[in-house]
């Protein structure tokens, strides 16, 4: 009996250890990768530590990689993904309080729309929304990236739920008593108790918006205007390892450390978001699980 | 991973202090105008319009407007590309892959870490969920490393499958299961946590009375928590068919990555892109379009229609 | 069936600086039922998931029957348990949720049948047997709790405050069928509850417990009559029994400004000095024949059939010298109820007066 129980665990311990090699050992493999040069890459153990000072050659290199491309492809994301986050915000929290607590006729309908453009995925509007955007001759503007970042029906359900469960109508109807307005109510009153949701929305929308590929890859077309997502396919074209025959001197070659340094540069803010938003995030994620 | 970071709807505790009456919303208050609601949700409602709506309807148009006024033309025409029924027959073989283990893994690692030291758990949790941080074209490059034998840390694996160089692991054959891969391994963190939530959310009580009731562990496991958390199963499952559908950057890195090795028109996706930016056709790539947002609108229909996991009230 | 027996058996949770539970001992006889009492906080739930075997014994040891359980998982122990929140598996239609240890434990499908059909017969659960636990009433959860554990057969029952989440009315009636049921099954009975008075009608023996330690054990009418300390005596009886500070001098003790004589052989045992006094509501009388304890009358709780008189010691009206005092509680008919503001004399039954170590709260008693 008690055997058992230790077999058990055993192989529950090996199952989660395969687990944690499976997803630990790319990040891993990613952050040793620009400490090597493309030789010792190619040669010595995936797991062999080459040196800082190589690591540091890499960054300057990758950073410096023509003209300083990768800043300004860090500082394309940084706009579309702010611009996109702050604007979805700005639409999604007063919605989610419109949808929860206010009374309009086709509030239902238009929360029935939101829970099915949210499931829908993003990537299915991308082309339609380029077919549309040629049309108004929006195509190579930042607004046509920013624009649907924007819309985020995803945050408007959060908000909703948020919104819906955590504020009691009698709250509104005092303040509504005491004398505020419509816009009182939601500025003096919904909008101080909604911070978690506030948090919550700008980083599922800042991730999402940031590893994007798809739609910027449609929507833009020149190095000045791709973001970091884009950025880095660009530079695995331009890789001699992947894309013989491509020109190039050897000086401004893309060898794979340089690859790796440059997907680590773009994931970096994610990452960082990640570890510092991770108490917020699980907290959200987990109520996400309640009920239901 | 393909599509969006899917997270299910958030129901959150109350905010301290603060009850919230009656069932869960009975009836938004009374006191409210109603011209205050349409000004709340006034910006969201035009941008739902303008890239939600007007872009599904451009495309419908554009598809269905032909040389001799409305018709299928469009949508026959693409049928009949020999890329086409291939490209679909790809993404379902992918799906198939990725869901099935996507569905047993997530669930037998939730479970497997629930039964951990809350503690040690959120460490596990949190290695799982990094790799979110990599979606996109930056999974696609590390996966592009690990799937070439003479720099891959799982060399051992791809030599011992007879693999020499990346040609010979991408081939056509594995692509399906290349892509489940990168998609599990950016997706499939997120969906551990919510599992491990919904399983944090079954009272104490209930899993130490099937104890006592003399379950093992493992019978706990099987009859108690996976059916508690069954619809969360369900919905991982419909959402990530969604997003799976929509396949894009994945192969688009590897059709740059091998020189076409992998053809760019892989995924109904890059087919739809290639008619609408190699061949200049935007009434075929729309025609590719709106079959691809039928599928997803179907799904996603069918979830909140019938699903109970969504409170539309 | 089985006997119980908790040996020194303690419970530290990590991180906490006091025992949950302190050097339990407690000795359960075959097909009793004993109730753990307490005020919140006092460990009871803590000792009954000792025995559960949900909380490790981290000193001492339990025994079911002759045999060790401390190192057995629950499922080993052959106990079944009533959960506070019932703890059905919402999954489950009720036939399911009380035939699951049944079938874990592979019993044959018509074995499981007719057990389960049994004991719902004896829950009166038969109607609901298709329902899910969220289409049940409280009451009918809680019975369904109830069968969940009669159809196991286990050699012990636990119940960790069953009725706790009933409306008064129910909990009183379930309180008696409960009872009525253990006995009729015979089965060896953990029972835990805060409530004193659920304690006193449902134990054949009734533990009180105090920040972790077991004060008293017995049977409710020496639970009641003799109380082994001043908590105990507190605790036990509604409304409370009186304990007030008093001076023992030679010619009895000293309440409020008046002398009480006290039995001989008590009196010597207390010797002189500060003491507490525990008198009950019934032991007081508003009449008598020598003098009383002047007091005056505060507030008169009428019941019905019976009327209690909450008075503070004073010999007028405005006489403030005891007002730190606590209101002296008596019980009176309320046909000759005094009117609450009236001065009353407080008469002593001198026999049912009970004397406790004012530093200690340990009982002192009369050779
Ligand atoms: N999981 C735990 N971790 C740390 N301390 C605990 C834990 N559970 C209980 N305690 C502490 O142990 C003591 C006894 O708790 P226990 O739950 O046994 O009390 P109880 O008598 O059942 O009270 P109640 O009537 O409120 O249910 C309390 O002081 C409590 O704070
Ligand atoms: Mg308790």
């Amino acid at each position: 009996m008690l055997a058992r129980r230790y077999v058990y665990v055993f192989i529950g311990l090996v199952i989660l250890l395969v687990f944690v090699a499976f997803f630990g050992v790319p990040l891993l493999w990613l952050l040793l990768a620009p400490t090597k040069t493309d030789s010792q890459l190619a040669h010595e153990s995936p797991f062999a530590f080459g040196s800082l000072t190589t690591f540091a050659n890499t960054f300057h290199k990758v950073i410096n990689y023509q003209g300083q491309l990768m800043l300004t492809w860090l500082k394309n994301s940084a706009i579309y993904s702010f611009g996109g986050t702050a604007l979805a915000l700005l639409a999604a929290i007063p919605a989610g309080y419109g949808l929860a607590l206010t009374q309009f006729i086709g509030r239902r309908a238009l929360l029935a729309i939101t829970l099915v453009v949210m499931i829908l995925p993003s990537t299915a509007l991308v082309l339609p929304l380029f077919l549309e955007a040629s049309e108004v001759h929006l195509v190579g503007s930042v607004w046509s990236v920013i624009l649907p970042f924007a819309f985020f029906p995803f945050g408007v359900y959060l908000a909703y739920i948020y919104f819906s469960s955590t504020i009691p109508k009698d709250l509104l109807a005092a303040a509504r008593i005491d004398g505020a307005g419509e816009w009182g109510v939601f500025r003096y009153v919904a909008l101080p108790l909604a911070r978690p949701i506030v948090g919550l929305v700008a980083f599922f929308a800042f991730v999402a918006d940031w590893t994007n590929y798809y739609l910027p890859f449609v929507m833009t077309y020149t190095n000045t205007e791709y973001p970091v997502s884009i950025g880095l396919q660009i530079l695995i074209g331009s890789a001699p390892i992947f894309s013989p025959g491509t020109p190039g001197s050897a000086a401004s070659e893309i060898f794979r450390p340089d690859l790796a340094m440059a997907t680590l540069i773009a994931i970096l803010p994610i990452v960082i978001i990640f570890l510092f938003a991770q108490r917020t995030l699980v907290k959200g994620m987990l109520a996400g699980a309640t009920k239901g | 991973m393909p599509g969006t970071t899917a997270v299910p709807p958030v129901r959150y505790p109350p905010v301290e202090g603060l009850r919230v009456e009656g069932r869960r919303r009975d009836r938004p208050p009374a006191g409210s105008s109603p011209v205050a609601g349409y000004l709340f949700v006034a910006f969201y409602v035009a941008l739902l319009l303008c890239i939600g709506v007007a872009p599904a309807v451009y495309a419908i148009a554009l598809a269905l407007s032909t040389p001799g006024g409305v018709g299928f033309g469009h949508f026959v025409q693409t049928f009949n590309f020999f890329e086409f029924a291939p490209a679909f027959e790809h993404v379902f073989e992918f799906e198939g892959i990725w869901l099935a283990s996507q569905t047993f893994f997530v669930v037998l690692l939730a479970l497997l870490v629930h039964t951990l030291k809350r503690r040690v758990s959120s460490a596990f949790r949190f290695i799982f969920y990094l790799p979110g941080a990599m979606a996109g074209s930056a999974s696609a490059i590390v996966w592009l490393f690990m799937f070439t034998p003479n720099t891959s840390p799982w060399a051992f694996i791809l030599h011992g499958l007879g693999y020499q160089v990346l040609p010979n692991t991408v081939s056509p054959g594995n692509l399906p299961m290349i892509f489940a891969i990168m998609a599990f391994f950016t997706g499939a963190g997120g969906w551990i946590v919510i599992m491990y939530g919904a399983l944090n959310n079954i009272p104490d009580e209930l899993i130490e009375a099937a104890q006592i009731d003399g379950s093992s562990p493992l019978q706990t496991a099987l009859r108690i928590k996976l059916p508690l958390i069954r619809k969360w199963v369900v919905y991982m499952l419909v959402l990530s068919f969604a997003a799976g559908s929509q396949l894009f950057v994945e192969p688009q890195i590897l059709a740059v990555a091998t020189n076409g090795e992998v053809p760019p028109q892989w995924s109904p996706n890059q087919l739809a892109y290639y008619l609408a930016f190699q061949q200049d056709n935007f009434n075929n790539a729309a025609a590719v379009s709106v079959d691809l947002l039928v599928i997803g609108l179907l799904v996603a229909v069918l979830l909140v229609w019938r699903g109970k996991l969504f409170s539309v009230d | 069936m089985a006997t119980v027996t908790y040996k020194d058996a303690s419970r530290i949770y990590p991180r906490a600086n006091s025992k949950a539970v302190n050097q339990l001992t407690l000795e359960i006889r075959d097909g009793e039922f004993i109730v753990l009492v307490g005020p919140s906080g006092c460990g009871k739930t803590t000792s009954l998931r000792m025995l559960a075997g949900l909380e490790p014994v981290d000193e001492g040891d339990i025994f079911i029957d002759d045999r060790s359980v401390v190192r057995l998982a629950p499922r080993e122990r052959d106990i079944a348990m009533v959960f506070q929140n019932y703890a059905l598996y919402p999954h489950m239609n009720v036939a399911q949720n009380l035939g699951f240890a049944l079938k874990i434990a592979k019993l044959k499908k018509s074995e499981i049948k007719t057990r389960v059909a049994e004991a719902a017969k004896i829950l009166d659960l038969e109607e609901y047997l298709d329902r899910k636990p969220g289409q049940l009433s409280g009451g009918q959860r809680q019975r369904v709790a109830m069968g969940r554990a009669i159809v196991r057969q286990p050699r012990v029952f636990l119940m960790d405050e069953p009725l706790s989440n009933l409306d008064a009315k129910l909990r009183v009636a379930t309180r008696s069928e409960i009872a009525a049921l253990q006995r009729r099954l015979g089965v060896t009975t953990v029972y835990v509850t805060h409530d004193q008075v659920e304690a006193m009608t449902m134990g054949d023996r009734v533990a009180v417990m105090k920040d972790g330690v077991l004060q008293q054990v017995d049977v409710p009418s020496v639970l009641y009559d003799s109380p082994v300390n001043a908590f105990v005596a507190g605790f036990i009886g509604s409304p409370a029994m009186n304990l007030i500070e008093g001076t023992i001098g030679p010619d009895g003790i000293t309440i409020g400004s008046t002398v009480v004589p006290v039995p001989r052989g008590l009196q010597q045992a207390a010797g002189t000095g500060k003491v507490t006094v525990g008198l009950r509501p019934e032991s007081v009388e508003l009449t008598g024949t020598t003098a009383g304890i002047p007091a005056v009358v505060n507030l008169v709780e009428e019941l019905g059939a019976e009327a209690y008189v909450y008075a503070r010691l004073a010999h007028t009206v405005d006489d403030t010298r005891f007002a730190a005092t606590p209101d002296f509680i008596v019980r009176v008919n309320p046909k000759s109820a005094p009117k609450s503001g009236s001065a009353i004399e407080l008469h002593v039954k001198p026999d049912s007066m009970l004397l406790f170590d004012a530093e200690s709260g340990a009982r002192i008693t009369g050779a």
